[in-house]
């Protein structure tokens, strides 16, 4: 599955036709860009520990909040705007993810299984906003099952080859991994809430001098024949 | 006896080859380690620590300390750095007066080299307090540039996996290293990190 999964992809990237589509370019570009696709690896690494039931329970609740995500748009994006400046980064979907992932993987055995299913519903709610707010053709039906395809087969194929390997150590590795994305969903967060530094600002109208002080700013040489100030 | 004498031998001359290597890259890498335009994704943000040879230093000090420390050590110490690292982070992004940074930065890869050298195994809560204090200067001085990056969120994800991937990289060779010729390679290694990290205090304290 997850051979195959690569397979398309790798096909999208390097055959010309389908990569100069515009489907095959948002998809390249937008829905496999690093920072949307790293959530869902750690969701699918922190599904990769859990016990039988609650790993089935975890895939059907984030397919839940995919679902989520699609129907209550409007109301999650206004729940998500009482952030300020929050609609300046996609309403903070992004960093609520990486937090939500994160907080799965490095959490201890007695809270995995139910952090885990809480991130399953609140990243799956993400990504489907994530897909609705960046979507370039106005609801053209691929454009949504595309990048949602894309979403479930990572979290699948990751979570499944995790457990077919299993070994102890996953368990040290995903709180390192996890820790590394708590620390991306803080710094995008906090460099999406805070204001620019160094940006150009209009002076305000007082200091703005009259248009007709001078022709040439920082330049007052005039050719005597030219000046007519002492006629 | 004899021995020992070859294999102490063997780790000066390690140490004083990697020296000079590293004094003779340093000053040509550390001058790239500033984001030079706006012009700055997910790229510039992993190649970003990997040319920093302060940084650098720094991470896979931390790694190497842990792995020679053994036990729960090996993993705490690397998730906790990240996690402090973005308390000092936010700060840079806000613009908070934070001064001394680039000195505690310095001193950070001095004090790590120190322990790793003569092998301190402190309690746990003390490494990673010291740790704590070391990853808000290095968080700041980055947090400070990530608002000036084109995209700064690519920027992070690339620069915070760029930092994991150093930090595994000194627990793999502290873990390979630690064994051999009774760990004296490892603690060779730090002595060269710490000798590394005057060379940045130096220049903290001449830049100031």
């Amino acid at each position: 599955m997850a051979v195959l999964g690569l397979a398309a992809i790798a096909a999208a990237a390097l055959l010309p036709g389908l990569r100069e589509s515009p489907l095959g370019r948002w998809t390249l570009m937008e829905t496999l860009a690093p920072a949307r696709v790293l959530p869902l690896i750690g969701l699918g690494a922190a599904f990769g520990l859990l016990a039988g039931r609650a790993f089935i329970a975890a895939l059907l609740l984030f397919g839940i909040g995919i679902v989520i995500g699609m129907v209550a748009e409007d109301q999650l994006l206004w729940a998500l705007d009482s952030v300020p400046r929050a609609a300046t980064d996609l309403f903070m979907t992004g960093p609520i993810s990486y937090l939500a992932a994160g907080a799965a993987l490095v959490a201890s055995k007695k809270w995995r299984s139910i952090v885990a299913l809480a991130a399953a519903i609140i990243v799956g709610a993400m990504q489907a906003l994530i897909i609705k707010l960046t979507d370039p053709s106005l609801h053209e039906p691929v454009f949504t099952w595309t990048p949602v395809l894309i979403a479930g087969w990572m979290v699948v194929s990751v979570s499944l080859s995790l457990r077919a390997f299993r070994r102890e150590w996953f368990i040290v590795a995903g709180r390192i991994l996890g820790s590394w994305l708590i620390a991306i969903g803080l710094l995008y967060g906090g460099v999406s809430l805070a204001p620019k530094r160094g940006l150009l600002v209009p002076p305000s109208p007082g200091l703005v001098e009259p248009p007709d002080s001078t022709p040439f700013p920082g330049d007052d040489r005039r050719l005597p024949g030219m000046d007519r100030s002492q006629d | 006896m004899q021995a020992m004498q070859v294999r102490e031998q063997f780790a000066l001359a390690f140490t004083a080859l990697a020296l000079g290597i590293g004094l003779w890259l340093a000053p040509d890498i550390a001058a790239a380690h500033i984001i030079q335009s706006g012009a700055a994704g997910f790229g510039s943000g992993f190649v970003h620590p990997l040319t920093g040879p302060d940084h650098f230093l720094a991470m896979f000090a931390v790694g190497l300390w842990g792995a020679q420390m053994g036990g729960r050590r090996i993993w705490t110490l690397p998730v906790t750095f990240p996690l402090i690292m973005v308390a000092g982070g936010v700060a840079g992004i806000l613009g908070l007066p934070l001064s001394g940074v680039e000195i505690g930065i310095a001193l950070s890869i001095v004090s790590l080299g120190l322990a790793i050298a003569f092998a301190w195994r402190p309690a746990e809560s003390v490494a990673i307090c010291l740790i704590a204090v070391f990853a808000i200067c290095h968080g700041y001085a980055h947090g400070a540039e990530l608002p000036r990056a084109d995209d700064p969120a690519d920027f992070a994800v690339g620069f915070v996996l760029a930092t994991g991937m150093i930090h595994l990289f000194g627990i793999g060779v502290g873990l390979g290293l630690g064994k051999p010729l009774g760990g004296h390679l490892a603690r060779g290694l730090g002595a060269l990190i710490g000798v590394t990290g005057i060379y940045f205090l130096v220049s903290a304290f001449s830049a100031v």
